[in-house]
């Protein structure tokens, strides 16, 4: 429980109606995207930097701490809160401070959700490529926080790779600006990379300067449709290694092809063994000839291959793809996801590293993938309720970590640590490594106070 | 705890994946997580599990859903979280009788001819005159009641049980429903007009009641039924030559073609008749659209600029889109204009309006700015109680668009 004093405070701080402290309230920003969930002493929803200041003081003063969260769509346990922290929540600042199309930055509070900064870019013809599946959903601060990826990673990179610059509350409740609008890089530390994917444990990110890019002129979406996922997978090497780099390179496997149906009724072929969903983008003139490359290639192998004629089918191949997560609890009402990632040269042999987990534990395993990038999504599938079934599903996912290891990847691509992954983490890193990040986190935050317990343990 | 046992699975199927945080209302104006399906599906399923004992808090997240059903459609998984709350409504209503005071009272009076009847002379009478006096009486929690229109006479008294055409091509019963009998009497009026006009015999029986909705939304199946019992034996035995049972209210027609179903679902010997009175319902422009309309006589003088908004249970429930669009573009010199977000919720969601001003008021505000950037003149759409809420909304922005049912225009169109 708060204390009284600090309830009034909070309240003082950010109004009466920015602060929950009841149970039914507490139970709603208890869970995230995972099966996981806690219950913290508070909500608060500051809606200024000022009042993000007055926060992080006041918790100090009171030894308290602090989950920062935005939409609450992650799938790592990112934001999952103790008894011993209250929930900062970024959902009430969403402006959208500035959109400079002349220097290509937009300037955004965290709580602005990436679909709604598409829908104002687009007004201008710009846009903003990182799209994780949950933007629709998903805040800037929340992206930034895990380092999403999204379907366009493969050509555009990750959400890192559009960060310009940030305002960051750090644990002392000290405001920093790390870079801005310039697009080299900033003179000393790239303090913004450090920030970018550390989940909220360093600072908490108040503005964010995010560069924009125009909307490509044409694009073209095609479907390759594929007896087995293995063959699927060599048609993506065989892309890679012609030295083509299409937009999206997306795979779904026969399992996620048949859930996805049963929700949006896109016309998937449902006895397909997997999908790729292909996508280039660039001038007009160059479209055709990057399509037929592809056909070419995919048809090699592929048992049908064909191209999006209208707006209407490239919208429903992308809502399939899309609710390809949220889709799966229609065959089992659990999942645990992986977000395994391998050198894409060897993403053929993750695939049957994949399929030989599923063989050797039992369990159903759907694969959907941002294939050009070689980041797997292995969803298994099972029900929470049964503890032994729950057991082997741990075990599985542990393997799949180790077999992505094996392969030079890393157990993630795109969903951040948080707590699902945590243990895995030493696994892939060295103990000299570890204490790196420890010595980081501590130099920041030596109280520990923001977002403790996430990523690594001190 | 046998309510929430029976949707334990679809609790269950939730994954919290947050795709309907795009879908709710509710949630977007408010930021709360309380304010949302996934929310109020996992305290449904705290409540499920025996983690949680209902609170005022926890009544207030369940009450405050607009059932909109824009979450089901969003669902990757397929869970309905507006029939969730629905079934945590009901479960509520066992536990403790349906609270406060006046949403029992307005549910009771609503299900009651005779009091709904006295409630409508009293409001249109003393209560208007009174209301008058007062200042800073226009607005009663964003809900325009010094507009709120109330028939002279109920509907249902102003016309005949049978009414007559020269060469009938059709029998229609019409289901008229509580809001055109007493409020907007002139709109039954048009679907008459309508009706005769393309050669419908139009039959109105005098013992309707009200289809059961309001008392069905808050849990009281018990009332419901009743009231649906009523509807379904006057329509099918004592009306049987009524080739359709039709309404021009979304909700009404909804709740007498699918909900009908559910609620009947645990009486199987029931059922059977259920079905039969189900097939029969027809909303207004679905059927307008299945007979052909006689566009001959439709005449229109003056340039007019239309835009349609879609009742939540017009185009979640009923499924129909297209036809009242088609209607309204049949009208000599109509320009159609698609608004953003038509078929998003008005705000109005039945009593939510009422007991959640403050979030319906907002939703309304959006909708009538999304009206106002179609520079349209008129609003159509298929539902009194939308008609209401957007006229209050529009006259409080202070924005001149005038709000009508599709059959108003229609009617006026063969009076033109």
């Amino acid at each position: 429980m708060l204390s009284q004093t600090v309830v009034k405070r909070l309240k003082e701080i950010v109004g009466e109606k920015n602060v929950v402290t009841d149970k039914v309230g507490l139970l709603t920003y208890g869970y995230d995207g995972t099966l996981l969930s806690g219950e913290a002493l508070g909500v608060v929803s500051p809606t200024t930097t000022d009042q993000v200041v007055e926060i992080v003081k006041l918790m100090n003063e009171h030894d308290i701490k602090l989950v920062p969260r935005g939409a609450g769509t992650n799938e790592s346990g990112g934001t999952i809160p103790s008894q011993e922290a209250i929930v900062i929540s970024f959902t009430k600042m969403t402006k959208i401070h500035e959109i400079d199309t002349e220097n290509f930055v937009a300037v955004v509070e965290p709580g602005v959700i990436n679909f709604d900064l598409q829908v104002e870019l687009a007004k201008q013809n710009f846009y903003f490529p990182p799209d994780p599946s949950s933007f629709k959903a998903s805040t800037i601060g929340g992206n930034l926080g895990e380092c999403s990826g999204g379907p366009k990673c493969f050509k555009y990179g990750v959400t890192r790779d559009y960060m310009l610059g940030l305002e960051v509350v750090l644990p002392n409740g000290k405001v920093i600006q790390t870079g801005g609008r310039n697009f080299q890089s900033e003179p000393g530390y790239d303090l913004t990379r450090i920030i970018v994917g550390s989940e909220g444990i360093l600072g908490l990110v108040t503005k964010v300067f995010v560069r924009i890019l125009p909307i490509p002129r044409a694009k073209k979406t095609m479907l390759a449709l594929y007896d087995k996922v293995e063959d699927a997978s060599q048609t993506v090497a065989d892309i890679v290694a012609a030295g083509i780099i299409p937009t999206t390179l997306e795979l779904m496997d026969n399992l996620l092809i048949n859930t996805t149906e049963d929700f949006t009724h896109a016309g998937l072929p449902r006895d397909a063994g997997a999908v790729l969903i292909i996508e280039v983008d660039g001038y007009p003139e160059d479209m055709d000839e990057q399509v037929k490359t592809i056909g070419e290639i995919a048809s090699k192998i592929a048992k049908e291959f064909k191209v999006a004629q209208t707006a209407v089918e490239v919208d429903q191949i992308w809502t399939s793809r899309r609710s390809a997560f949220g889709s799966v609890a229609r065959v089992r009402p659990s999942y645990g996801v992986n977000d395994i990632t391998v050198p894409r040269s060897n993403f053929p042999k993750a695939i049957g590293g994949v399929l030989k987990v599923a063989k050797d534990f039992g369990v159903t395993i759907g694969v959907v993938a941002h294939a050009g990038d070689g980041n797997l999504h292995p969803l298994i599938l099972f029900d929470q309720r049964n503890k032994e079934e729950t057991e082997t599903v741990h075990k599985a996912e542990q393997a799949l970590c180790m077999m992505a290891l094996d392969l030079e990847g890393t157990i993630s691509g795109e969903h951040g640590i948080g707590l699902v992954k945590k243990k895995y983490l030493d696994k892939e890193f060295t103990p000299a490594a570890m204490e790196a990040f420890r010595k980081i986190k501590r130099s920041f935050d030596p109280t520990n106070r923001f977002n403790p317990g996430k990523i690594i343990d001190l | 705890m046998g309510v929430l046992a029976d949707v334990y699975e679809m609790l269950n199927t939730c994954n919290k994946c947050g795709g309907c945080h795009t879908a709710c209302k509710t949630y977007k104006l408010t930021g709360l997580e309380t304010m949302v399906a996934r929310g109020r599906i996992q305290l449904i399923k705290a409540v499920a599990d025996g983690k949680l004992e209902p609170n005022q808090e926890y009544e207030d997240a369940i009450m405050s859903c607009l059932l909109c059903g824009e979450c089901a459609v969003t669902c990757p998984n397929g869970v309905h979280g507006n029939e969730l709350v629905m079934a945590a409504r009901r479960d509520l209503k066992l536990r403790k009788g349906i609270t406060p005071f006046a949403k029992s009272f307005a549910l009771k009076t609503l299900a009651s001819p005779k009091r709904l009847g006295m409630g409508f002379r009293l409001f249109g009478g003393v209560g208007k005159s009174v209301l008058n006096k007062l200042d800073g009486m226009d607005y009663f929690r964003g809900i325009d009641i010094r507009n709120f229109p109330t028939a002279k006479k109920q509907f249902l008294e102003q016309v005949p049980e049978r009414i007559k055409v020269q060469n009938p091509k059709h029998k229609v019963g019409f289901y008229v429903g509580c809001f055109l009998n007493y409020s907007l009497d002139q709109t039954a009026h048009s679907v008459v007009k309508v009706l005769t006009k393309n050669d419908c015999e139009v039959i109105i029986p005098k013992d309707q009641v009200c289809c059961g909705l309001p008392q069905y939304c808050y849990g009281d199946f018990e009332t419901a039924k009743s009231n649906a019992r009523q509807t379904i034996n006057t329509f099918l035995d004592k009306y049987s030559d009524a080739e359709v049972v039709l309404s021009a209210c979304a909700s009404c027609a909804s709740m007498l073609k699918h909900d009908y179903l559910k609620l009947f679902a645990d009486e199987p010997s029931y059922l059977p008749k259920v079905k039969l009175f189900c097939e029969k319902v027809v909303e207004f422009s679905e059927y307008m659209d299945k007979i052909g309309v006689n566009q001959s006589e439709l005449h229109n003088s003056s340039p007019l600029t239309v835009t349609y908004h879609d009742p939540c249970h017009m185009v979640r429930g009923l499924k129909v889109t297209k036809q009242p669009r088609q209607l309204l573009q049949m009208i000599p010199r109509v320009e159609y204009k698609e608004m953003f977000e038509a078929n998003r919720c008005c705000g109005a969601a039945g009593l939510v309006q009422a007991f959640f001003h403050e979030v319906s008021t907002d939703i309304t505000d959006q909708k009538t700015q999304n009206i106002k950037d179609t520079n349209a003149d008129l609003v159509a759409t298929s539902c009194p109680a939308c008609m209401l809420r957007l006229q209050g909304g529009i006259n409080k922005a202070g924005q001149k668009q005038k709000v009508m049912h599709v059959a108003d225009l229609m009617a006026k169109a063969y009076e033109d």
